[in-house]
């Protein structure tokens, strides 16, 4: 086998390379050939480790491959495909470029093997995800990309912190299972969490997804939160805390999707959701239950990708993005292909059978009956139900169907099927979504570990039915109460934005009040300084001439006023201004000088003269 | 096309009911798993407690206007 790159590299060689090339078909040739490139490299990869580099006595390894790693180097990889079709259409290089950085370094941490290759793809995962954001161009978009950077930079500090901790307590670098347990341990898992979106640290997700450039936020539901779910898996399998935390961040995301309005958050809220099941899986961390978390995360980046899609693509051609302003326009009539192709990636969501959330989900969810967990098992069937009310009924429903409400006037959204790259990549995405459903042998053969799990026995298939179908059933009973409100929910971002905003505002008034204060008094002073500067010479003369005025004018006031007195004070005052006046003139003080010299040296030639005419 | 998908629907729950008397795990996990109808009363009620438990918080608590962050 020849080992090429990593990975990692193709993508960041490609994203220079998109920079430089002005041919806009080259540039989109280029898009879609770099996946496709990254995809052979993968099939070249043996399993092993290598590509090691010595740096400051630390080994750095960027090729960690074994089956963990290449099942979310493939789907990362297939994802990027994905997701540069879909976003063919769109002329601004940049936002390429940046999706290529994003991609290219969630590559290199998935098969770094040492935690400082790990941190520094980190960090760049984070500032290449960034720009999708704010390649939105308004001020929301700005805003929340700013607390976006803010709380992953905040991530990779803890995470920092957690991983120099470690190293110098143990002297290893190797990214690989830590024992939870002691301050490292901790700050590393926080540092995760947080790129996992395990409440309270979540609220980055919902905040910022929705901002997002249409074809940016697809991107980004992939690769931020499941290379968290990678990591976890590779350093915290097992770890108690996990558990729980993912089963209510499972029910969590749930909750926050009934209210939501807009409707690329109320699908970052299932994001939120689905990654609570991995989440939950590491943290049971039993063959079954990591495979399940491995097999959910490679399903959810295909299926919500979908749905982003979905989504995104009724926001481009109508511009609208609130179930408010979208609900009972029948947009199905324009764009029927899109629904279909949208409501394919909500049955997966849902674990609807035949579909790839079926293959994945039930082996999480199993994996805790197992276990004999019975809360967990209940709060992930409970999650569950609620992924199919909102991503397979309530969305589809208010956006493409539903009524307005009593009292509202609608008006009409010219609206069609959006562009055919963008159909291409959710046909694309729907394809993989029922095949990996219909096929699950391909997706647990690249799992970690040997799987002995069936989902399609008939228990499974008709709980899954008889859940799903009187979830629909209770639906139908409170649809008109699921319409869209023009609303926003607080969440745990509060906890930043509006202490954030009293932030700002003392910063903009009292602070900057003393500011300019300081500011006022110190040009008073320069200007005074420069005044004096001036003519330095004078400062006695002006000060005398200013004495004397005061004393006299004190005296004249006491001793009252008359006419002759009033202008002998007017020629002072004339005088005192005319001192303050004068500059200073070199010549003034350098002739006096200048002659007293000319006299001395004269004199002293005439002395040397008669010295020397008195010698002979 | 409403009333084919109705008479659908319900002959789906319907299906699902009898097969889910006949299908039952091998090695049931928890007492729950026992019980014929299960996972469908526990779809139905857990379906309308996600409803009015979050309608009902969002409503008293978490539901604010749409410039609440802006002003």
């Amino acid at each position: 086998m020849i080992e090429i790159v990593p990975p990692a590299f193709i993508y960041i060689l490609g994203a220079l390379l998109l920079a430089v090339i002005r041919e806009r078909r080259l540039r989109a040739f280029l898009q879609l050939f770099i996946p496709i490139v990254a995809f052979v490299d993968l099939l070249s990869m043996p399993e092993g480790t290598y590509w090691i580099y010595q740096f400051l006595g630390y080994e750095l390894i960027l090729g960690r491959v074994d089956k963990l790693s290449m099942c979310f180097g493939y789907v990362f990889v297939i994802m990027s495909f994905l997701g540069m079709v879909y976003a063919l259409h769109v002329r601004e290089t940049g936002q390429h470029m940046a999706a290529f950085l994003y991609i290219g370094s969630t590559l290199g941490v998935t098969f770094a093997g040492d935690l400082f290759t790990l941190f520094v793809f980190w960090e760049i995962m984070a500032i290449g995800s960034v720009f999708l954001i704010w390649y939105q161009r308004d001020v929301p978009a700005l805003d929340a990309g700013f607390r976006y950077i803010m709380v992953h930079l905040f991530g990779g500090c803890v995470l920092l912190a957690g991983i120099i901790i470690h190293v110098s307590e143990t002297g290893s670098t190797q990214f690989g299972v830590v024992e939870y347990g002691g301050l490292a341990s901790q700050l590393m898992l926080l540092g995760f969490i947080i790129n996992a979106a395990v409440p309270p640290f979540h609220a980055w997700l919902s905040d910022a997804y929705p901002e997002a450039t249409v074809t940016g936020s697809v991107f980004l539901t992939a690769f931020t939160t499941k290379s968290a779910v990678y990591v976890l898996l590779r350093t915290f399998p097992g770890v108690e805390l996990l558990v729980w935390l993912g089963a209510i961040m499972a029910v969590y995301g749930v909750v926050y999707a009934v209210l939501e309005n807009d409707i690329r958050r109320l699908l970052a809220y299932h994001i939120i959701s689905q990654v609570g099941y991995m989440v939950c899986g590491v943290g049971l961390g039993t063959e079954m239950a990591m495979n399940g978390s491995t097999a959910h995360a490679f399903c959810h980046i295909l299926y919500k990708a979908l749905l982003f899609m979905g989504v995104g693509a009724v926001i481009h051609v109508t511009g609208r993005r609130k179930l408010t302003e979208l609900q009972g326009r029948n947009l199905y009539k324009q764009m029927p292909i899109c629904l279909s192709l949208y409501m394919i990636g909500g049955f997966s969501i849902s674990a609807v059978p035949l579909f790839n959330g079926f293959i994945s989900k039930t082996m999480v969810v199993a994996a805790a009956g197992e276990l004999h967990r019975p809360v967990i098992h209940l709060l992930l069937h409970l999650a569950s139900i609620g992924t199919f009310l909102h991503t397979g009924l309530k969305l589809p429903y208010g956006t493409w169907f539903g009524k307005v409400p009593e009292g509202e006037t609608v008006d009409e959204i010219e609206a069609h099927e959006p562009p055919l790259n963008m159909l291409i990549a959710m046909g694309m995405a729907a394809f993989l979504c029922i095949f990996t459903g219909v096929y699950p042998r391909v997706l647990y053969a690249i799992l970690p570990y040997p799987v002995l799990y069936h989902p399609y026995t008939a228990f499974h298939v008709v709980g899954m039915m008889q859940l799903l179908l009187l979830t629909s059933a209770a639906f139908w009973l409170y649809i008109d109460k699921l319409g869209g409100e023009a609303t926003i929910s607080v969440d745990t971002d509060w906890f930043y934005r509006k202490p954030g905003m009293l932030f700002l505002w003392f910063v903009a008034h009292p602070l900057q009040n003393l500011r300019l204060g300081v500011q006022g008094l110190l040009s008073r002073v320069v200007v005074d300084t420069v005044g004096l500067s001036k003519n330095p010479i004078l400062l006695p003369e002006i000060a005398i001439r200013y004495i004397h005025l005061k004393v006299i004018h004190g005296f004249y006031r006491i001793s009252g006023l008359s006419e002759d007195r009033l202008a002998e004070l007017k020629e002072l005052e004339t005088r005192l201004a005319a001192a303050r006046k004068m500059t200073y003139d070199k010549d003034v003080y350098r002739r006096p000088i200048g002659l007293g010299v000319f006299i001395a040296i004269a004199l002293l030639f005439l002395y040397g003269l008669i010295y020397l005419i008195r010698l002979r | 096309m409403t009333k084919t998908l109705r008479y659908i629907f319900f002959i789906g729950i319907g299906l699902s009911m009898v097969l889910g008397v006949f299908f039952r795990p091998e090695h049931p996990h928890f007492w729950w798993e026992k019980i014929p109808a299960f996972d469908a009363i526990f779809g139905f009620l857990g379906c309308i407690l996600i409803v009015i438990g979050s309608k009902a918080l969002g409503h008293k608590w978490l539901q604010k206007d749409e410039d609440y962050y802006s002003d």
